[in-house]
Parts: C-alpha cells; sequence; structure tokens
C-alpha cells in the first residue's frame, strides 16, 4: 500500500500542480464569484435609479420652443441639498446659459483676468477658471491647441475659452463622495467649500478641466479682494467658475461677459425666449467641446 | 522556535481576547530582530514628521497639481490593496476550491491582507488636509461617486480581515466559520478590487483609463502580485523559523503565479492592441500611449513589461520552477513590476490633461516620499512584530500536513501523515474514484 501510495503523490507531484479541487466545492466556488459579481453591478443599477427619480421630479419648460424647452428640461437640480449654497443667493426661474462667439474672440484674455479679480482666485494659486486655447485652423483637436502661448490676436489660429460648463449631465457633481458640490436649480454647479474632503475626484472626472485645486493658502490682496465671493474656505479645497452666482443673481451679468472687448461672450436666462442665448441657441449653428462625452454642456461655441 | 508548541502556562504568555500574545518571545528575540525594528521605527516616525509637515504647511509641499491631481499615495493605495486582496485569494482557495496545500499559508495570508489594507486607508487618509472631514462620507455618501464604494469596501475589508484572523487563531466557530468566513471574504477581496479599478474605468474624461478591461487587470496584477508577496514573505518566515512549509507547496504557489500573471501580461497585449489597432486608434489615445512607449513615461512602463514577462520566462520550465532562488526572484520581479504598473496607470490618466496639453511625468516630493515610506515601514513594523507574537503557525491537527523534520524527504512526510491521520482520504483520491 506504501508503495502505491509513494507512486501515486509521486505523480500528482508533477501533475499540473495538485490544486485539487472536488466538484462540490468549484460549483460553491462558482457560485461565489457569480454573487460577487452580481454585488459589483449595484451600483449602476444605484446610478439609474437616482437619475430616474431626479428627471421624473424636474422638468416643467414653457418657452413655447422646441429646442429650448428640451435643453431646460434636462438641465435640473442634481445632489441639490434643498437650500443654497452659503455664498449665493436663492436661484430664481431662470436658466443660465452662455454662448461664445469663436469667430469674434481675438485670444486677448481679457476675460481670464477680469474673472481672477472677480473670484477672489489666489494670486499664487496657479490656475485660472477660464483657460483660453489657441487653435489651429480647419480642425477642433485639443491635443494640437496651444495653453500658452504668447502672442494674442493672430491671423492665422483661432482662440476658444474654455470653463466650467455648468453641464446639465455634470460627471463632477456625480464623482463627488460627499455630495460637496451640486447643481442648483438654475444650472449652476457650485461647490460647499466647508464640506469639500479634497479628494479631488471630481477634477479627475471633469473632460474640461475647469475644476481646480488650493494647494496653497490662496492670497489676494486686501485692495482687491471681493468681499461678496468666499477667500479664507478656499485653501485646499476645489474650487471653479461658478457663472458669478453673486452677480448673475442680483440681474448682473458675469465678470468675463463684462470684460470682452469684443462681445464674443453672450450670458443670459434661456427661460426668456427672446434673450440673446435662446435667440442664438435657437437660429444660429452651434455646437459644444466633447459632445460626444453627453456631459450636456450649458456653454455653446458659435461661429 | 514555532510559537503556536509554546504552551499557554510559559511565562510571558499573555492570552487576550482569546489570542495567546507571546510577548516572551520578544524578549529572547536577537539584537539582529531589535536592530530591524528599530529602523522600520526610524522610518515610521520619518513619516509621522512628513505627516505634520503637510498637515501645518499645507498641500504645497506635494508635488501634486491641478494636472496630476493624485500622487504616489494612489498609486500606492491601488498596490496595497491588490497585494492585499491577492494574498486572500490564495488562503481563500484552501476553503473554496479545497487548495489544502495553502492551509499553512492561512493565518499569514489573512494577516497581510488586513496589514497591506490597512496601510492603503492610512495613505488615503494622510493626503487629505482635514481628514476629519471623512465624517461626511457617512453622512451624505453620493451613491453616484465609486469613491464611496471602495472606500466603505477597504474599512469593511479591513474589519473582515482582522475578525477572520481572530476567529483562525482561536477556532471559534471551528472548521465551520472559518469556510463561512472566505465565503463572505473571497467576495468582498474581489469587489474591493472591481470597485478600485472602476476608479480609474469609470471615467470618460480620462481616455486611457476608460475601459472596462481595466476591472480584469485589475484582479489579475492583484493576485500576481498578492501570491508573489505571500510566497516572498513565507520564504522570509521560513528562514527565520517561524513557519514552516512543504517544498510543493511552494511550487504550487509558483505555478498559480505563472498562471495569473500570463493571463495579466494578455489582458494588457488586448487594450494595448485596442488603443492601436488602424480601425480602432483615436489620436487622444495613440498619443497618450506612445507617450509610454517611447516618450518620456517610458521609464515607468518598459519595466512592467520587461520584469513580467521575465518573470513569467523564468517560472515557465518546469524543470527549475521548484527551485526557491527562481521563485523568489521571479516574484520580487513582479512585485515591482506591479508597482511601476499602478504607477503607469495613474500616470496614464494624468500625461495628457483633458484640455489636450502634455504634462512633464509626476515624481513624488519628498514630503510624499516620507509619508510612503512611513507607511511602508509601519506595515512591516505589524508583520515584524506579529512574526514573533501573534502564532501564526496553523497547529498541526488543523491540516493535513506532518510535523517538519527535515531530514526527511517529502514522500516520507506523506507516508508520516498518513499514518497520523489514517481517517483523512485525500479529495484527489476520492474524484479519481
Amino acid at each position: 500500500m506504501s508503495g502505491d501510495r509513494k507512486l501515486r503523490d509521486k505523480a500528482e507531484e508533477s501533475a499540473p500542480e495538485g490544486i485539487t479541487v472536488s466538484r462540490r466545492r468549484f460549483v460553491e466556488g462558482l457560485g461565489v464569484c457569480a454573487g460577487m459579481l452580481a454585488a459589483a453591478a449595484v451600483p449602476g443599477l444605484l446610478n439609474a435609479t437616482a437619475a430616474d427619480l431626479a428627471q421624473a421630479s424636474e422638468g416643467e419648460a414653457n418657452t413655447g420652443d422646441e429646442v429650448l424647452d428640451s435643453i431646460i428640461e434636462h438641465d435640473h437640480a442634481i445632489n441639490y441639498p434643498d437650500k443654497p449654497v452659503y455664498y449665493a443667493k436663492p436661484a430664481g426661474k431662470e436658466k443660465w446659459a452662455m454662448v461664445i462667439d469663436v469667430k469674434a474672440c481675438i485670444g486677448c484674455r481679457r476675460c481670464v483676468y477680469a474673472c481672477v479679480k472677480e473670484n477672489n482666485i489666489g494670486r499664487n494659486s496657479g490656475f485660472t477658471y477660464i483657460q483660453v486655447l489657441e487653435m489651429e485652423p480647419g480642425k477642433v483637436e485639443l491635443e494640437t491647441a496651444e495653453l500658452n502661448y504668447e502672442e494674442a490676436g493672430r491671423s492665422d489660429r483661432w482662440y476658444m475659452p474654455v470653463q466650467c460648463m455648468q453641464c446639465a449631465d455634470p460627471p463632477c457633481v456625480k464623482g463627488c463622495p460627499v455630495k460637496a458640490t451640486w447643481k442648483e436649480p438654475d444650472g449652476i454647479v457650485v461647490i460647499d467649500y466647508n464640506k469639500c474632503i479634497a479628494c479631488r475626484n471630481c477634477m479627475i472626472t471633469c473632460p474640461y478641466g475647469a475644476r481646480h485645486f488650493n494647494w496653497v493658502r490662496p492670497q489676494v490682496p486686501a485692495s482687491e479682494a471681493n468681499p461678496d465671493v468666499p477667500l479664507e474656505e478656499k485653501a485646499y479645497v476645489v474650487e471653479k467658475c461658478t457663472f458669478c452666482v453673486h452677480r448673475t443673481r442680483n440681474g448682473e451679468t458675469t465678470a468675463c461677459t463684462e470684460a470682452c472687448p469684443v462681445g464674443a461672450r453672450k450670458f443670459g436666462d434661456l427661460n426668456d425666449p427672446d434673450s440673446e442665448v435662446s435667440q442664438l441657441l435657437k437660429t444660429r449653428r452651434v455646437w459644444r467641446l466633447k459632445e460626444e462625452y453627453s456631459t450636456d454642456p450649458m456653454i455653446w461655441y458659435v461661429g | 522556535m514555532d510559537v503556536t508548541d509554546v504552551p499557554a502556562t510559559r511565562p510571558g504568555v499573555k492570552r487576550l481576547i482569546g489570542v495567546d500574545f507571546d510577548l516572551g518571545a520578544l524578549r529572547t528575540a536577537g539584537p539582529r530582530y531589535w536592530a530591524f525594528v528599530t529602523v522600520l521605527l526610524i522610518f515610521t516616525t520619518l513619516g509621522i514628521i512628513g505627516w505634520i509637515v503637510f498637515l501645518t504647511q499645507g498641500a504645497g509641499v506635494m508635488a501634486q497639481r491641478d494636472n496630476t491631481t493624485w500622487g504616489l499615495w494612489f498609486s500606492n493605495y491601488m498596490y496595497y490593496v491588490g497585494l492585499s486582496a491577492g494574498g486572500l485569494v490564495v488562503y481563500a482557495s484552501v476553503h473554496l476550491f479545497g487548495a489544502e496545500q495553502f492551509r499553512p499559508l492561512a493565518r499569514l495570508a489573512v494577516l497581510q491582507a488586513g496589514v497591506l489594507v490597512m496601510v492603503a486607508l492610512l495613505g488615503d487618509l494622510t493626503d487629505f488636509v482635514r481628514p476629519w472631514r471623512f465624517f461626511w462620507f457617512v453622512v451624505t455618501p453620493n451613491p453616484t461617486a465609486i469613491f464611496v464604494y471602495t472606500g466603505s469596501a477597504a474599512a469593511a475589508y479591513m474589519v473582515l480581515c482582522f475578525a477572520d484572523l481572530w476567529i483562525l487563531i482561536t477556532g471559534k466557530g471551528g472548521e465551520k466559520l472559518a469556510h463561512r468566513m472566505t465565503l463572505i471574504a473571497l467576495p468582498f477581496a474581489m469587489y474591493l478590487h472591481t470597485t478600485t479599478a472602476f476608479v480609474l474605468a469609470l471615467n470618460k474624461s480620462r481616455e486611457l483609463w476608460n475601459s472596462a478591461v481595466m476591472v480584469p487587470i485589475f484582479l489579475t496584477s492583484a493576485t500576481a502580485s498578492g501570491v508573489a508577496l505571500l510566497l516572498i514573505c513565507a520564504y522570509i518566515m521560513q528562514h527565520f523559523g517561524v513557519l514552516k512549509f512543504k517544498k510543493s507547496m511552494f511550487r504550487s504557489l509558483a505555478t498559480l503565479l505563472a498562471t495569473v500573471i500570463i493571463i495579466d501580461l494578455f489582458l494588457l497585449l488586448a487594450e494595448i492592441i485596442t488603443v492601436y489597432w488602424p480601425t480602432a486608434a483615436k489620436l487622444g489615445h495613440t498619443e497618450r500611449m506612445t507617450l509610454f512607449f517611447t516618450g518620456p513615461y517610458a521609464w515607468m512602463f518598459l519595466p512592467v513589461l520587461v520584469l513580467g514577462i521575465g518573470a513569467f520566462a523564468l517560472l515557465a520550465p518546469r524543470s527549475t520552477r521548484h527551485l526557491p532562488k527562481i521563485q523568489i526572484t521571479a516574484s520580487a520581479m513582479y512585485v515591482v513590476a506591479i508597482f511601476f504598473k499602478r504607477y503607469t496607470l495613474m500616470s496614464m490618466g494624468f500625461s495628457i490633461g483633458t484640455l489636450g496639453q502634455y504634462e512633464t511625468p509626476y515624481l513624488p516630493s519628498l514630503v510624499e516620499i516620507l509619508l510612503a515610506v512611513g507607511l511602508v515601514s509601519l506595515g512591516l513594523l505589524f508583520m515584524t512584530i506579529g512574526a514573533k507574537v501573534l502564532p501564526l503557525a496553523v497547529p498541526e491537527h488543523e491540516h493535513e500536513e506532518a510535523h517538519y523534520e527535515p531530514w526527511r524527504t517529502e514522500l516520507e512526510e506523506d507516508d508520516a501523515e498518513e499514518a497520523a491521520h489514517p481517517g483523512i482520504v485525500p479529495e484527489r483520491a476520492l474524484d479519481a474514484g
């Protein structure tokens, strides 16, 4: 018997390493794996349900125009905690949108500078909300675009300002693990600086490079600080363009729109069918950046 | 010295929550042991200093910036979670697939898994300037954010590992409970790893991450690196006389390792083909990927291929697979390869920004390195102390292994084993019948 066993063991040891699997245990193992896969699908299901619920509770659009109505219907509050972000007035009835005329834009970056001043962006923070891309003619190709160009207004280039698109379907809001950023009823995506845990996942999810992290304590000269915009609490959290929420909810336009010397930026309310943005969307051939991502930006380009 | 052979009455053994902590073993430990512990303590202290600098000076002391949003802490998170899950797969295969030869590894594998996932979580925690804001995770978790799933999975998994270790050591609930625990722990390990892969894959904003193959790649990389680390760890424990294993156990591990490595490499190849094939190639993908083959990112990606293929080539020939040197070299190569792979994967999301701008490769700052080294040292410290104090050896009566006696050959051991347990019929024999 001993000899038999020796032979058998010897054979087993040279066989494909003897990971022994009984049928029952193998089936059990398979069952466990299947269970694991099912569990992994749960986030996806939750996603779908959450989105459906949100859509069902929103969307009363009545501008009398099909194009505008479908846009407005899709642009609803997401993860909104039922009270406006602490640094802004409650949202009104508007649905904010912007149209940028890239044929008119000369790439002078005056909008960038105005935005930095208006929004208390740290002079030492190393970012701006608006980034202007210098594009080669004949294509909309980000890979060949130049961000740090030195000479503006070149006739052989065109310019495309990019900032937070206030997407109707914002991946950043959906990617924030703690709901520290949300979309308000008027479509503006805001961040609660006192809640942000600084995980920076929103910056990963944003396809437009629109979100920026304060790696340092933002410094703004006292004479230039804007009292209507938070400053201190933006240290070590993420910030981004808010469509100048402190201005626009008070009946003003955004700082960038105001600063543009050639009038390339149009800002307004889609619920008003006569606003400049509504008219442009209805009558002109407009396009959006990375439209194939179906984030539905609320900033359109024209020209 | 085999700690489990120490009778409970021996001085220095303290029984706490049902576990015999052999504190006496620390007293008799040699100077080399204490020298190693001292080195680990120094590095851990350096890590704590790094963390204090970070908390007081702010995030500016890190090399991460807007374009490289995540850094070493994140690639290490993926790395440690993977190593952890891989070790557990080996342990669970004892119970789920009846791979009895891995049973002596059980406690070591579970301890390694728990410590690694703890280090992974601490790595996350030490990257945030205001760690106390973490309570928002509990108060307002966002169901559409994958971070919620991977974070909670890692935390629960850590608890699960330590609970499992306790059950294995105390023997509470017997074999049945241990078996049931693996039924929870293994799917959980895979779930944790799947969600970690999803942290990358579920971003349409990052071309090279946004691929479903990321999930199986994560699982295979995790299993391969985890098995490799466990193999090294088992050799170390054996070298210092903490645990004893049969040669066939190591060969089984090595075969498992070779199998998973080749699947891992195959999945990578499939992904690369999808990026470059003429009917599939997109500028955004190919431009980014090329940076990793010939561009300034090649130094992190090419080692993945060289070390990975090298490790497989070492383990593939049957004639040499049983040699400890081959096994250890190949394992070490793959553990290093996966570190580079994690670093590469992370960098792939940042090499070209979302607005198409090229970024220079990210290298961690001194503070980030101190934090990482401190955390590794802390993990090693846990393992080093655990090796002395915890009863890591699986008692003889719990498995079919014979007591290790170096003068016997392996075949004789098997005979002795049958003599000792005449009632146990190997399942292999049953299946054959």
